[in-house]
Formats: structure tokens, sequence, C-alpha cells
């Protein structure tokens, strides 16, 4: 038993609190939101530089080989700072899954040019009306040495930037994990408006080609290699979502330590401090279950229900913190001049990707059925 | 990070699954289903025996005190298992209690009282709170007032668990009649056979407990244990650990196995089991997910305490968290079980020997009892986010 970092993970997580406090205040924040894209590229450019784009990534491929457990630390970071940088899309689902499933030639291909920052990649989760990651409508025909693709994929992050978009299709046999470069005929790109502010896209193929060499896995292995990936992807979100709700619980302290009305601090009202110490029963939470399913998924072991479990947390906990703390702010809480209100966008967004509670809920529910029913 | 057992603690566990398993027999059994949860029947005074005979009961002492040195972690574990079986272990006595006798007490305090609790022979209630010391125990008025070689204690303490089988009370009192607060008060060991000692029942909504009363109780000078006036030390000192034994994860974990294989066994009239209905398996889902933070908690509370790395905030965050998850956790269980889930023990109908119903009538003392929830929420508020505190 053990839930300490490593003195590695410790400078790590350092180095990375250093360069995301320098440029996420405020006013950064509100020159990129100016933007069309809500996308810091120098900050992006300096994790790089950093060495952290590259804390999951191979040496043999430019980067650091430090493991899930380390990148998940890098998350909770971006998390907290809400920094606008595609860190899970690029690093988790797509480049991790390339580097666990892809071959030799696909690693060389993509990994070195992600640790650098200079290539950006994605990862296709949904389709409209189905959110099931593994059963995918879209369809995939194939021509020559190559595929084609029908159908179309939504909320698709920094599509538009990535080289490759990660994502399911169904073809002869089964399923299949493919690469599709969005920048082909065949693929229309509608840009979405999210409610964090994170570029996304429809992604409407029509006939869009895919090249020999961009198939990730075939019906043979695609279902071990969709679940891999969908729970190292929801783990990271719950990391993430860490971040946001450890953040705004702090900052809630910090803002209620300050405030003065009726004479006094209002942190010292007590229906005040003990809904900011709701915040942080909750937010501990949230740490030792996404611990869990890390420490699991870093050690390749089964992993499947304490990711649910994290996940379901994590959705839970960000909705009630999200919400105490922009009523313990008050007025200034909703205020877009003052920072929390990204993290309550950050909160819902995060909720409601890759499975609410209550659809997760149901799944476990099934899980529980498979144990304890008896049989007819 | 590593969040799993070591071999070592997985062999612990394994160990003493199988032992309290063979210790629970049907008789200890019928006798605890009879109104004698809390212990006290001759069935529970054989097995606390073989457990003392057997070596268990010093398992996290330190070592210098004659103990096993046992980590936190180990300890943690042992609880857990001895939860999961329901067999009313005397924590306070062997865990609270019993160190602090090892280091404080003289050589017959140590030959005596300390050597039985190691037999498994004795047990101690605790005589902290007054009718009108509860959350703010500091302002306890029972008094010791020392007359020759003897110290001679009035007044009266309510809630006294365990006292109507206990050997004797651990009892607070005030040694310094000028002191203020927790300034002044001492420890005390009194037999209850003593003098002046008597008790009478009250009647909770779950358990029996006691109310009992000191009229010019006699006891000699070694009997006031720790040093006059050292009191408050001793009583806080040993509070995180109480409270991580209030919020064992393995009690609960055994009910919602027990509801879900219930439910996943009982037929309803259509020909479905009551587990296929998807409500119950949404409430299942939800205790399921409670309990995993409990868990977690409770061991990376043990963990934090093996390595001396425990703050303030984080035992609070457990024990606010913990007994409020119970309560919500016996209203998703009982619903599930439905109306029959309010029969009691031995009603025609009862389901699972009626422990749902036992269980929520108990369950409301944990979150003002061990300290009260509002309490741990200022200390999370003030220690944990660095707020300033009220008043």
């Amino acid at each position: 038993m053990d839930f300490s970092l490593s003195d590695e993970q410790l400078e790590l997580q350092k180095l990375a609190r250093q360069i995301l406090l320098d440029q996420t205040g405020n006013e950064r924040l509100r020159e990129i939101e100016k933007e069309e894209d809500r996308f810091d590229e120098k900050l992006w450019r300096d994790l790089a530089e950093a060495g952290l784009l590259g804390i999951g990534i191979a040496e043999a491929h430019g980067g650091m080989d430090l493991g899930f457990e380390s990148l998940c630390l890098l998350i909770e970071e971006i998390g907290a700072s809400v920094a606008p940088v595609p860190i899970v899309p690029v690093l988790v689902p797509t480049a991790l899954a390339i580097q666990r499933f892809g071959s030799e030639e696909q690693a060389r291909r993509f990994l070195p040019g992600v640790a650098s920052g200079e290539t950006l990649l994605t990862t296709a989760l949904i389709e409209s009306g189905n959110e099931e990651f593994r059963m995918p409508t879209t369809k995939a025909g194939r021509v020559g040495a190559g595929w084609i693709l029908n159908g179309s994929k939504t909320c698709v992050p920094f599509a538009h930037r990535a080289e490759r978009v990660l994502l399911a299709a169904e073809m002869d046999g089964g399923v299949g994990v493919f690469l599709l470069d969005p920048h082909v005929a065949g693929v229309e790109l509608r840009r979405q408006q999210a409610t964090a502010g994170e570029p996304q896209f429809e992604v409407i193929l029509t006939d869009a080609e895919i090249a020999p060499d961009d198939l990730l896995a075939g019906p043979e292995s695609a279902a071990s290699v969709l679940g891999w990936i969908e729970q190292r992807s929801m783990v990271a979100h719950c990391a993430q979502a860490l971040g946001v709700a450890e953040c705004a619980t702090r900052m809630t302290a910090q803002y209620t330590s300050e405030r003065e009305q009726f004479g006094v601090k209002i942190a010292t009202f007590q229906a005040v401090a003990q809904r900011a110490a709701d915040c942080y029963v909750d937010t501990q939470c949230l740490r030792v279950v996404t611990q869990q399913a890390i420490s699991l998924l870093d050690a390749e072991r089964d992993a499947s229900e304490a990711v649910a479990i994290a996940k379901i947390w994590a959705g839970d906990v960000v909705h009630r913190v999200s919400h105490a703390a922009q009523h313990l702010h008050g007025g200034i809480g909703v205020d877009r001049d003052y920072p929390l209100f990204r993290y309550c966008l950050w909160a819902k967004q995060l909720e409601l990707t890759q499975g609410s509670s209550s659809r997760l809920l149901s799944g476990l529910g099934e899980r529980i059925v498979a144990e304890f029913r008896a049989s007819d | 990070m590593r969040i799993e057992f070591t071999p070592r603690q997985r062999t612990l566990q394994k160990e003493l699954r199988a032992y309290f398993e063979q210790l629970m027999t049907p008789e200890l059994r019928y006798e605890l289903s009879q109104g004698t949860r809390e212990g006290g029947g001759p069935e529970f005074r054989k097995a606390l025996r073989q457990i003392g005979a057997d070596g268990w009961i010093s398992l996290g002492w330190p070592e210098a005190l004659g103990g096993q040195g046992a980590t936190p972690m180990e300890q943690y574990i042992f609880t857990e298992e001895v939860m999961r079986t329901g067999f009313p272990y005397p924590f306070l006595t062997t865990d609270a209690i019993g160190p602090v006798l090892a280091e404080h007490g003289d050589e017959e305090i140590k030959r005596t009282v300390l050597d039985g609790i190691l037999r498994g022979e004795i047990v101690i209630a605790i005589g902290y709170t007054e009718p009108s010391a509860g959350t703010d125990l500091a302002s306890l008025t029972t008094r010791a007032d020392r007359d020759g070689d003897d110290w001679v204690i009035n007044g009266q303490k309510t809630f006294t668990s365990l006292a109507d089988f206990s050997d004797y009370v651990w009892l607070a009192a005030r040694t310094d009649p000028k002191s203020k607060k927790h300034r002044g008060l001492s420890m005390f060991l009194v037999p209850s056979d003593a003098e002046g000692y008597s008790i009478s029942p009250i009647w909770t909504l779950g358990v029996r407990t006691n109310a009992t009363f000191y009229d010019d109780v006699r006891v000699p000078a070694k009997n006031l244990i720790g040093g006059e006036g050292n009191g408050w030390g001793l009583i806080t000192g040993q509070l995180n650990r109480e409270r991580l034994s209030l919020v064992n994860h393995g009690s609960a974990d055994m009910l919602y196995r027990e509801v879900a294989s219930w439910a996943g066994a009982t037929l309803l009239p259509d020909g479905s089991r009551v587990i296929d209905a998807h409500w119950v398996q949404h409430n299942l889902a939800r205790a399921r997910v409670g309990l995993e933070a409990l868990r977690l908690l409770c061991w990376k509370q043990a963990w934090q305490m093996t390595e001396g790395t425990l703050q303030m905030a984080d035992a609070s965050v457990a024990k606010v968290y913990g007994t409020e998850f119970f309560i919500e956790l016996y209203r998703l269980l009982l619903e599930i079980l439905g109306q029959a889930g309010t029969l009691k023990q031995d009603s025609p109908g009862a389901i699972l020997q009626g422990k749902l119903e036992f269980r929520y009538r108990v369950g409301s003392i944990l979150t003002f009892g061990g300290g009260t929830n509002e309490v741990q929420r200022d200390i999370v508020a003030a220690a944990g986010l660095g707020m300033p505190r009220g008043r």
C-alpha cells in the first residue's frame, strides 16, 4: 500500500505548476479566449520544450517514458489551471494508443512530433445519438488496399488542427480502429460551440479515404483496443476533473476568507465554512477513487469497475463543487472578469464527457447483476 | 503509488478472515442476536478470551509496551475483518485504553488490569460524556478530590456504553477544582464493583447504553493514570484512531453483499428476480460507488498513520464522509428490501434477520458520536482549507 508520489513525480508536478502558473493568469486566458480557437500555442510549445508532452511517450520516440500515472499528474494540473491546451485528446486516447497498439512505423510517424509539440492528434469518442465508443455506426468499406469511411462523429476536439483523428468504424467482420487524416477529400468539419470553449467539430465522412497504413486495429483486436483507450481516456478526464474541483474549492476558501459582510469575513459564518468543507470532503473522495483507477491502469490491471466508479465520482463532485463555489462567491463567481466561471464551464464539460453519472451507474448496476444474480 | 495490499497484508487478511469465521460459532451468533449485540454474554466472553489466548489483542500495540508492533495498516485490516463478522470487539478497551495502561500504569495495574485486557477477560467502558458536557467535553464537572492515599469521585456520566457488563469505567474527572476547561482533568480507572458506583439503563433508538453515577466513589491513587492534570492529552490522543474504527468499511461492505445476494436470489411473482429491476440495480450501484470511496479513504488514512503523515483534516474527512454515507447506505439497501425491511429480527417474514431494521436505528449515533460532524467540518475548513474560524 503506497499512496505517495516518487521524487521524480514531485519534480514533474512542480515543473508543470510553474509553467502553468506563469501562463494561465486571468489576463492571458482572456486574450486567448478572444481568438477563434481556445488554444495557447506558446504554452503548448513551452510544455513540449520542458519535455512534459512526452511524459508518457517512449524515449525512443523523444519522450520521457514516465508512465500513465505521471501523465495524470500533468493532466490534473491542466485541470487546476483550466489551461487552453488539448492535453487529454492528444496525449491519452490517441498518442498512448498509437504507442501501445500501433506499428513501429506508425509510432515513428506520429509520436516524435507529439512529444516535440508539432503534431496534434485527436480521438472521436462519440457519434451523434451514440455514445458507445465501442459500437460505432460509421461504416468502413474496403477499397483497394485501403478503406473509405461513411458516417459522422461529433464533439471531436481540435479535429481541424489534428494530423489524425482516431476513430472506430464498423467493417467486414466487426469493428476497426482507424487513423483518419481529417484534411482529405470526403471529410467535412463543422465547427461546434461547446460549453467550455474548447474547439470541437462535427466530422462528416462521405467516402473519406483511409490509407492502408492508417489502420490501428482490425476486428480481431478492436474490442480490447477500444476498451483500453476508453478506460485511460475516462480516467484522464477524472484527473482533469480533480484539478478543476480542487482549485475551485481553494478559490472559494480564499475568497470567503477575504470577503467581508456584516463587518466580518464571511468564512467565519459556519454556514459558509461547512459548505466549503463539504467541497473538500468531496474532492478527497474523488482523489482516492481516481488514484486507485490510475494505479490499476498503470499496472495494466483490470480496472473497468474502478474506472466507472471514478468517473461517477468525477461527475457528481464537479457538479456539486462547481455550484457550491459559485454560490459561496455570490455575484463575482458568475462575472466573467473573475476566473471562477471557467471552472464551472469545465466542470459541466467534464461531467458529461465519456458518460454521465446516471448512465455509468446503470452500467455498473449490470455488472452487479452479473456478480450477484442467481441463475434461473 | 500502489493502491493494493502487499502480499504480507493479503496473507494477514486471509488468516484473519478464516480465524474469525471459525470464532463466530452458531451459539455466539445466537447470543448476539438476542438483544446482546453489544456483547457481555457468556459466549461473547468465551470468544474474547479465545482471541486473547491466541495473542491477537496486542497486535497493534508498540513493541516497547509488549505489543506486536503491527502497523496501523495491519491494525486496520484486523479491524475490518472483525467488523465484517459482527463480533462486538471492544476496540476502545484494547486499542485506546490498553496501550495507555501499558505506558502509564504501575506494576499492579499492569499485572491485573492490563494482563486482563490482553487475556480478553476485561472490558472497560468509556466515561467521558456528561449531561451538560457533550461536544464541549472539556466543560465536564465530575470531580475527584484527594483524600490521603485515595481519590474520591463525585458526579454523573451519561451514554456510558457497555457499562452494564464492563469491569471498569475509564473516567475523565476534574482533579483541580479551580481549573477551567481542558486543564486540570485526569483519567481514572473505576472498578465497577466500587462502593458508591451505580448505573441505570438508557434505552436509545438503537442499543442500550447507561447513565453512571459516582457518589463518593473511592479509588486508590494508582488508579489515576498518566499523571494528575494530563487527562485531556490522553483523551484526544486516541481520537483519530477511534474515528477510523467508527467508519470502518468492513461491516458496511458485508451488508451490501448480503442485500445484493438476497436481491439476486429472491424471485418475484412474475418470475423475475428482485435484482432485475433497474432501480434496484441503481441503488446497488450507488452503494457500491460510495463504499469504494470509503474503503479507499480508510486505506489512505491507515497508510498515512503508518507513515506518520496523517493531517488533522484527513481524519475529519473520513469521519464526515463515512458516517453520513452509512445513513445513505442503509436507506439505499432498505429500499431494496421494501416494507418487509422494517420487520424486526425473529418476526415472521423478516429479511436478513432484520439486520437493516437494526442498523438504521443505530446508524444515527455516529454522525454526532466520536466528535460531531459540524465540529469535524469546522476542522476541515480551518485545517484543510485555511479558513478563519468563527467567533
